[in-house]
C-alpha cells in the first residue's frame, strides 16, 4: 500500500513538473476557453507598421509555410531524411532566400486541404503553398498570388473496373477531400453531361485511396498531380480533364504587405525564368 | 471585423443552413438509439456469462470486453469501412455506425453489468437456488431486478458515451452530425459557429442524462444509508417473527 | 513472405514507429497534464461553494457532454500552434474533465467524518486534504485512473481527423499504398495488435488493482 502511495505522489509530482516545465498552466482552461466561442473575436490584429507582417516575419527570422507532404514532386516527405521536398518547396525557398537572406530560413508544416485554410487563419503558418487552388470563394477569405502552376482535375479509377469514363459513373460515389474544389469541378462536369453522381468527403488523401480500395467509392477525384502519387498496379487515371486548376500561394486576408509582396515575388520568378526551371526540375511540364 | 472566427455575418450563413445541422443531428440521434439497443443487449448477455459459473462463457465474455476494450473505435470503425469490403462484406455507413458504436459499447457495459451482479451478495443466488430456482430463473428473477438500481448511473454515463463516440463516423464521411458540420465548415471556410452549434447540440443531447445519472446516483445513496437502516428494522421484525414461523412449521 | 516484407519494409516500420512514438508522448503528455488539472477542478468543484466551485462544475460538464473529435477539430482550427502540441491541448482540455470526475468519484468515496477527525487533532482544510482525504482518494481510484489512460491512448487515435501522424495516422498512411486485401488485412491485424498489447498491460493492471481491492473494500464502479 506504500508503494501504492509513492507511486501515486510520484506520478502527481512528474505531472506537476511536465506542467510546469513545459507548458504554462493557464494554457488548458484559458485556450479552451477561447475555443469554446464565448464570441469574443479571437485576436484584433493592430496593422499600423506600412509592413507588419513582413516586419514580424523578419523579426522571427523563419518562414512558416504550409505545405503539403503526400504529392510527389510538389511537396513529399523523404522517408529516409524526413525532409519534405518538391517544386512547392522550392518556391518556398526561393522566397525565403529573398526576404530573410537564406533559403533554409523555412518552417515547413504538413497541411491537408481540409487544415490548410484555418491554418492560415489561426496564424500558424504565413504562407500556404499547398497546391491551392485559386476561386472566386477563397478570394473572399484569403489572400492569393497570381498563379504559379496550373493543373486540372481528373479521374483515378480501379483497372478492373471498366470504368472509361465520366458517362460510365453514372449512379456511382466519388470520393474527394473535404475542402477541395474537385467536388465542384465534377459536379459542374456531370451535369453538363447528363451523369449522376455523389459524393463522399474525406479528410485526407490516404482515405481516399483505402476507400476506392475497398470499393466504397469508385472513383478518386482530385488534381492530376496529387492523383500521380497514388497510382498502382490496380488503378489507373483517366484521360479526362477538368477545370484547370490554378495554384496560388495563399496568405491570411489582413496581411496585406505579405500578400503584395508574396504577389511580386512570384512575377518575378517568372519573368527571371527561375519558376520555369523549377517546373522543368521537378518535371512538371 | 471580417476575419474574427466568430463575426455575425458567419452565424448568418449557419442559419441559413441549419438544414444541414439538423439532418445530421437526427442521422446522429436514430444512430445512438439503435446501437444502444445493440448495447444493452450486448451488455446484458455478456454481462451474465462473464458472472456465470462456466468457463467456457467468462472466457468468451473475457475476449470480447478485452479485445473491444484495448483496440481503438477508430480502427475498428475504420476495419469494418475500408477492411470488411475486400472480403465481400459491404457494410453500409448507417449500419457500421449501430453496429461498430454497439460493439464497442456493449463491452463497456457488460463489465457495468457485471459488476452489478457481483455487488449482489452470493448469498442471495444460494437462496434462491435453495428454493428450486435455476440459474437462469434466479438471475432473472431475483438478481438482475436489483442490480437495475445500482447499475443505472454508470449505464446512463455509457449512453453519454455512446453518443459523443458517434462522432466517430466523421471520418468515414458517415453523415453523422461531426461529418455534416465538419464538411459544411470546411466548404464555407467557415469554423467557429459550425463548431459551436455542434458543440452545443452535443450537449443538449448528453447533459440530461448525465445529469440525471448523477442525481440519481446520489439519491440513491443517500436511499441506502435508509435501506441499510431499514434493513437493520426488518432483520429484528424477522427474528421476532421466527417463533411464529416455526410454529406454523411445527403445525 | 514477400507479402509480408512488402508490408513491413524496414522504411514501412520505422514510419509506423514514429507514429506509435508520437501516440504514445501525446497520451502520456495527456495523462499527466490532465491528472494534474483534474485534480485541482475535482477538488475545486467538490469543496468549493462559490463561484470557482461553479466555474469547474461548468468547465467539467461542457468537456464531458461534448465529443472529444470536436475538440481536436475546433483548437487544430482556431488556436495557433503547430499540430504537435494542438493534439496534447485538445486531448488535455478535454481528459481534464474526465479526470476530474474520476477524482471527484474518489473524494465522494471518503466518509465525510474523517474531516471532522481530523480537524478534531488540529489539522486546518488544506492539511486534511494534503494528508488524510488525497491520500486516500488516490489509492481509491487507481483502477479507474488506469482506465481512463487506456481510454486516452485509444483516444490519441482520433487526432488523424486532423491529419495528426499518430501511429493510426501511419498507418492509414501505409494502408494507402496497399490494394491487395491481404495487405490490409495484416497491416490492421498489426495495427490493432500493437494497441492491443500497450492497453492489454494497462487493464491488466487494472484487474490486478481490482482484484486487490476487492479484498477491502468494495469496487469503485466509476468508468468516465
Amino acid at each position: 500500500m506504500t508503494t501504492l502511495k509513492k507511486a501515486c505522489a510520484a506520478l502527481l509530482a512528474v505531472s506537476m513538473l511536465a506542467v510546469t516545465t513545459a507548458c504554462s498552466g493557464s494554457t488548458s482552461p484559458a485556450s479552451s476557453a477561447a475555443a469554446g466561442g464565448s464570441g469574443a473575436p479571437a485576436e484584433s490584429s493592430a496593422a499600423s507598421a506600412a509592413t507588419p507582417t513582413l516586419d514580424k516575419i523578419k523579426a522571427a527570422g523563419v518562414l512558416k509555410v504550409g505545405v503539403k507532404v503526400d504529392v510527389p514532386n510538389f511537396g513529399l516527405k523523404n522517408t529516409k531524411t524526413g525532409e519534405v521536398e518538391g517544386f512547392e518547396i522550392d518556391l518556398a525557398k526561393a522566397i525565403a532566400k529573398d526576404l530573410l537572406g537564406d533559403e533554409s530560413k523555412i518552417e515547413t508544416q504538413a497541411v491537408t486541404a481540409k487544415t490548410r485554410g484555418p491554418l492560415l487563419d489561426n496564424g500558424e503558418v504565413d504562407l500556404v503553398i499547398a497546391t491551392f487552388t485559386i476561386t472566386d470563394e477563397r478570394k473572399k477569405v484569403y489572400n492569393f498570388s497570381d498563379p504559379y502552376y496550373s493543373d486540372a482535375v481528373k479521374l483515378m479509377v480501379k483497372k478492373d473496373s471498366g470504368i472509361k469514363s465520366l458517362k460510365d459513373l453514372d449512379g456511382k460515389t466519388i470520393g474527394v477531400a473535404q475542402s477541395s474544389t474537385s467536388m465542384k469541378a465534377i459536379q459542374d462536369a456531370a451535369d453538363a453531361a447528363g451523369v449522376k453522381v455523389k459524393f463522399d468527403e474525406y479528410a485526407t488523401y490516404p482515405e481516399i485511396k483505402a476507400a476506392l480500395d475497398s470499393g466504397r467509392v469508385q472513383c478518386f477525384s482530385v488534381d492530376g498531380s496529387i492523383l500521380s502519387g497514388y497510382v498502382d498496379d490496380t488503378t489507373t487515371i483517366l484521360d479526362d480533364k477538368y477545370s484547370p486548376q490554378e495554384y496560388g500561394i495563399a496568405s491570411k486576408l489582413d496581411n496585406k504587405d505579405l500578400a503584395e509582396y508574396v504577389n511580386g515575388m512570384v512575377a518575378q520568378l517568372k519573368s527571371s525564368g527561375e519558376l520555369d526551371q523549377m517546373i522543368a526540375k521537378w518535371k512538371l511540364n | 471585423m471580417n476575419s474574427s472566427p466568430f463575426s455575425l455575418d458567419k452565424w448568418g450563413r449557419l442559419f441559413v443552413s441549419w438544414q444541414t445541422f439538423a439532418e445530421g443531428f437526427l442521422t446522429t440521434l436514430v444512430i445512438a438509439v439503435l446501437a444502444l439497443a445493440l448495447a444493452l443487449l450486448l451488455g446484458i448477455v455478456f454481462g451474465m456469462f462473464s458472472s456465470s459459473h462456466l468457463r467456457g462463457l467468462k472466457g468468451v465474455s473475457r475476449v470480447y470486453v478485452e479485445f473491444i476494450q484495448n483496440i481503438p473505435l477508430v480502427i475498428q470503425i475504420f476495419f469494418l469501412y475500408n477492411g470488411l469490403p475486400l472480403v465481400g462484406i459491404m457494410l453500409d455507413k448507417f449500419t457500421i455506425g449501430v453496429l461498430g458504436i454497439g460493439v464497442y459499447t456493449g463491452a463497456y457495459i457488460s463489465e457495468v453489468v457485471r459488476a452489478g451482479i457481483q455487488s449482489i451478495p452470493v448469498g442471495q443466488m444460494e437462496a434462491a437456488k435453495s428454493q428450486g430456482f435455476t440459474h437462469v430463473q434466479a438471475m432473472r428473477y431475483i438478481i438482475l431486478p436489483q442490480t437495475v438500481k445500482i447499475v443505472l448511473p454508470p449505464l446512463t454515463n455509457q449512453a453519454v458515451n455512446l453518443i459523443k463516440n458517434t462522432s466517430v463516423l466523421a471520418m468515414i464521411a458517415g453523415g453523422d452530425l461531426m461529418y455534416r458540420a465538419d464538411s459544411w465548415a470546411s466548404s464555407q471556410l467557415l469554423y467557429g459557429p459550425a463548431y459551436v452549434t455542434t458543440g452545443l447540440l452535443y450537449f443538449v443531447l448528453c447533459f440530461p442524462l448525465a445529469t440525471w445519472a448523477r442525481n440519481y446516483e446520489q439519491r440513491l445513496k443517500s436511499h441506502d444509508v435508509q435501506s441499510a437502516v431499514l434493513l437493520q428494522k426488518s432483520k429484528k421484525v424477522f427474528w421476532g417473527s421466527l417463533p411464529e414461523l416455526s410454529k406454523k412449521g411445527a403445525a | 513472405m514477400e507479402l509480408l516484407s512488402s508490408i513491413f519494409s524496414r522504411d514501412n516500420v520505422l514510419f509506423l514507429l514514429a507514429g506509435m512514438r508520437t501516440t504514445i508522448v501525446i497520451a502520456a503528455s495527456t495523462i499527466l497534464i490532465a491528472l494534474f488539472f483534474g485534480t485541482i477542478l475535482g477538488l475545486v468543484r467538490n469543496y468549493d461553494h462559490g463561484i470557482l466551485g461553479k466555474l469547474s462544475a461548468v468547465y467539467i460538464e461542457t468537456f464531458r457532454n461534448t465529443p472529444l473529435i470536436l475538440w481536436i477539430l475546433a483548437i487544430r482550427f482556431l488556436v495557433p500552434i503547430p499540430a504537435f502540441y494542438s493534439g496534447i491541448l485538445s486531448m488535455s482540455v478535454f481528459t481534464t474533465a474526465i479526470m476530474a470526475e474520476v477524482v471527484r468519484g474518489g473524494l465522494n468515496s471518503i466518509n465525510k467524518g474523517q474531516f471532522e477527525a481530523a480537524y478534531s487533532q488540529g489539522f486546518g482544510f488544506f492539511q486534511t486534504l494534503r494528508f488524510i482525504i488525497i491520500p486516500q482518494c488516490f489509492k481509491n481510484i487507481v483502477p479507474s485512473l488506469l482506465s481512463q489512460m487506456i481510454t486516452t491512448v485509444k483516444d490519441t487515435s482520433f487526432l488523424w481527423a486532423v491529419a495528426i501522424e499518430e501511429f493510426t495516422g501511419k498507418g492509414m498512411i501505409l494502408m494507402g499504398r496497399f490494394a491487395s486485401s491481404t495487405q490490409v488485412f495484416i497491416l490492421f491485424a498489426f495495427m490493432a495488435g500493437m494497441y492491443f498489447i500497450i492497453n492489454f498491460t494497462l487493464s491488466s493492471i487494472v484487474r490486478r488493482q481490482n482484484t486487490k481491492g476487492q479484498n477491502l473494500k468494495k469496487p469503485v464502479l466509476v468508468e468516465a
